[in-house]
């Protein structure tokens, strides 16, 4: 409803329209609803506490050291489980800090959807390139 | 070619940074702008030190001889890791503005949404130097 210049909405106190209104958001994905107390619109739970954020920084700055060290074994185990371990290792890495410091673990699910098919694409755009390259290097 | 230690190094700073952001993050939640000026300012250092050493990186890989024109793995490493770059400097001058804004008191609790996707912007910049660290430097050729 508008008002007489056909800018703004006007409140209105009309019993039928407010249960009408209600009935409507009780249909509406939790996500487009307002947002709980102390939460802003899209985030389902609090974001993580400073001491978490610190907690998950020193497991990968654990996890880094792993990596460096795992490279320096070239020659002593095979390549192959080298780059499984280094491979397995990025991947728990992009997945804390997507997690934890961008939220994904805490807001609505239709973020964390959109997130894995960009990567999905990027993965794939990456090994059509990758694929190219060799092609190039072996022709 | 490749100085592991070194880039090693850089990309721990780099890492870090992604800590500072969502510090800073935390503090314009909770309204202590004094702390989110520190830690904005902390992320724009830390990225510029990660860029100060990719530049020191190219200038020593050219000099040895390999750079954009030497081999498809010239092209496809600075193409790579310049771009990278380049995003950073991006969030740099993108967090520098955030706060400049902020010493001059134009930055509250309320705009921590703005603070929110200057963060996503730099920890996806983190993800994808996490993903190219171990490809092109840890990987065995």
């Amino acid at each position: 409803m508008t008002d007489e210049s056909g800018e703004g909405t006007v409140a209105t106190t009309e019993p039928h329209v407010e249960r009408a209104i209600e009935r409507a958001e009780e249909h509406l994905p939790a996500e487009m609803t307002a947002a709980p107390p102390g939460l802003l619109p899209g985030e389902l739970r609090p974001h993580p506490t400073p001491v978490q954020y610190v907690l998950v920084a020193v497991v990968l700055v654990v996890i880094t050291a792993l990596e460096i060290a795992t490279s320096y074994t070239e020659g002593t185990i095979p390549d192959g489980l080298i780059v499984v371990l280094l491979l397995g290792m990025a991947f728990v890495k992009f997945f804390l800090v997507a997690a934890w410091y961008m939220h994904l673990r805490t807001d609505a699910p239709v973020f964390r959807r959109f997130f894995i098919l960009g990567s999905i694409a990027a993965i794939a755009l990456y090994l059509v390139v990758l694929a190219t390259l060799h092609g190039i290097q072996s022709g | 070619v490749f100085n592991i230690p070194f880039t090693s190094v850089t990309s721990f700073i780099l890492l870090m940074s992604s800590l500072t952001m969502v510090l800073a993050l935390a503090a314009i939640q909770r309204g202590e702008l004094r702390r989110f000026r520190i830690w904005i300012m902390a992320t724009a250092l830390f990225g510029a030190t990660f860029i100060g050493g990719q530049i020191f990186e190219f200038t020593e890989f050219t000099r040895e001889g390999l750079n954009l024109h030497t081999s498809t793995f010239g092209s496809s490493f600075y193409v790579l890791t310049g771009l990278h770059g380049a995003h950073v400097t991006v969030g740099i001058v993108w967090l520098i503005s955030l706060w400049g804004l902020a010493m001059q008191g134009r930055m509250t609790q309320a705009d921590s949404e703005r603070v929110e996707i200057a963060g996503l912007y730099w920890h996806f910049v983190d993800v994808v130097w996490i993903v190219i660290f171990t490809v092109i430097y840890l990987i065995p050729k």
